[in-house]
């Protein structure tokens, strides 16, 4: 059981999300970087798709009357427990009755994922039970954490070890790789160039919907285009030139031309990009790209 | 001619564009809905998901899956004329047109030359088909609107449209189901739940559906 002594800016339930219903106008969702959230129920004994929290830029202070086992992946946040114990990241924490576990601002990066053992028991809604914020289902309620808000976990699914995890090397810094998108072709020289040549800043007017960018605009030929299928990692260019990346709660369908997509094992680091952050963008062919399918990350026993 | 006759199916190659390196964008123009009913019934097992959308399908590979023999063999398939008639279910929507659940509906007929009365006549004469649903869960994209109603978006989104709004966006019109900004000319209401994710069918129109506006 968690009590929420005080809530950070957005602590959402996620757990894998719920692909196959795109065709309704519902995105799949889930945790922003997938594997984050599968290793952190597993240091608990957790199956990979049980829930946990997603927590982004400012954290939460959580209580745990009946203490816990828990995890925490992701963006390391300056972090404290109420026992004095250190927060380590990527490792099975045992919390005694009582406990407090706050977590502050990221050291770097943006979001973490807090697993904690039997999973939240939040009801299923259209199969999964991540919140969708933009129509307010799934999670708690449909809504971010609140102060006061008690959350109970489920019935664990497997035997317990302590663990410690070892995140995959990131590859490339700096730059997320794209595959060229469907309409490349109505950008000019001028408009690629801006985009593959010069860095762009993460705008404060971004969420799981979309990173909206700023930085040089992209120019291209202004025609009507009809709404088309979309993905979160799409990069669509609205009239005013500047990008936006959709994100995992963003629309299945867009009507701005889409000039390229962030890869599959790109979205963790695209999870990790905060406001005033800048990116470059640099092309991989698909089938590098499908090679490049998410690091492996290693597991080591505790004594 | 030697070549051709490889005993290999005479099928017109498959086209796609990348979005990412999992979703392939397949440009179906007037076919997609029979296209997507076709591909929904091969139930393939490297797809994810299939956004229909307007003249095209994006089909979402499963992680780390590439195209199969299947896959192409399913987006070339010829269609048969069944597949062709997509069986939508038929819904009649009850409409409070025009006053405070339509407040756009005086400027839009006047635009098309009609009396409010004439525009909403001719609205709830046809029959609709869904086509998609994008923007928001549940929101349906309605072809079939006669051509003198059709109206290009409004310049600046209205911040608040409530749920339920029947509006007018292009060649389009659809139905709001959950309040929120919009863009879309709202000419009146209705009281129809489009979207409900604790229903065992969330969204009540689907691709294929035929829809009818019956005035209240």
């Amino acid at each position: 059981m968690i009590e929420v002594l005080r809530a950070g800016l957005c602590d959402l339930v996620m757990d894998l999300g719920r692909p196959g219903r795109r065709m309704l106008g519902v995105p799949a969702g889930g945790a922003a970087d997938p594997a984050a959230l599968a290793v952190a129920n597993r240091l608990v004994g957790n199956d990979a798709a049980a829930a946990g929290l997603e927590i982004a830029l400012s954290g939460p202070r959580l209580q745990f009357p009946q203490g816990g086992v828990a995890a925490l992946t992701g963006a390391r946040f300056a972090a404290r427990r109420s026992s004095g114990a250190p927060v380590a990241w990527n490792e099975t924490l045992v919390l005694a009755a009582g406990e407090v576990l706050t977590l502050d601002r990221p050291e770097t990066g943006c979001r973490c994922w807090l697993a904690l053992r039997g999973g939240l028991a939040v009801p299923s809604v259209m199969g999964s039970r991540s919140t969708f914020l933009p129509s307010g289902f799934g999670g708690h309620g449909g809504r971010a954490l609140q102060a006061g808000d008690v959350l109970r976990c489920g019935v664990p699914a497997n035997e317990m070890k302590l663990l410690r995890a070892s995140p995959p090397v990131d590859e490339v810094e700096g730059c997320l790789r794209v595959v060229a998108g469907p309409q490349i072709g109505r950008f000019d020289d001028v408009g690629l160039a801006a985009f593959f040549g010069t860095p762009y800043r993460v705008d404060a007017a971004s969420d799981r919907r979309g990173l909206r960018l700023a930085g040089t605009p992209v120019s291209h030929r202004r025609a009507e285009l009809p709404s088309q299928g979309v993905l979160p990692g799409s990069v669509q260019v609205p009239p005013d030139g500047q990008p936006i990346i959709l994100g995992w709660d963003g629309p299945v369908t867009g009507g701005y031309p889409v000039i390229a997509g962030v890869i599959t094992a790109d979205l963790p680091r695209l999870a990790q990009l905060k406001p005033g952050e800048a990116v470059r963008f640099v092309t991989i062919e698909v089938e590098a790209a499908r090679e490049r399918a998410a690091g492996q990350w290693r597991f080591k026993e505790l004594a | 001619m030697g070549k051709q006759t490889t005993g290999q199916p005479l099928v017109a190659p498959t086209c796609w564009r990348w979005v990412g390196e999992r979703g392939l964008r397949v440009e179906t123009g007037a076919m997609t809905l029979a296209r997507y009913a076709s591909l929904l019934s091969s139930n393939l097992s490297d797809i994810e998901d299939i956004i229909p959308a307007d003249g095209s399908l994006l089909l979402i590979l499963r992680r780390a899956a590439r195209v199969s023999p299947e896959v192409r063999a399913a987006l070339s398939a010829p269609l048969d004329v069944a597949q062709m008639a997509v069986k939508g279910k038929r819904h009649e929507i009850v409409v409070d047109y025009g006053g405070a659940a339509g407040p756009d509906l005086p400027a839009l007929a006047k635009r098309a030359g009609m009396s409010v009365a004439a525009y909403i006549d001719c609205h709830a004469a046809t029959e609709y088909t869904v086509a998609f649903l994008g923007f928001q869960p549940g929101f349906p994209y309605l072809q079939g609107l006669p051509p003198t109603l059709q109206a290009t978006r409004r310049a600046s989104p209205r911040q608040q449209v409530a749920a339920g709004s029947v509006a007018i966006g292009g060649p389009y019109t659809g139905i709001y189901p959950a309040g929120g900004p919009g863009g879309w000319h709202v000419i009146g209401r209705t009281d129809a739940v489009l979207f409900d994710p604790e229903r065992p069918a969330p969204a009540l129109l689907i691709p294929g559906d035929r829809v009818r506006f019956v005035p209240a």
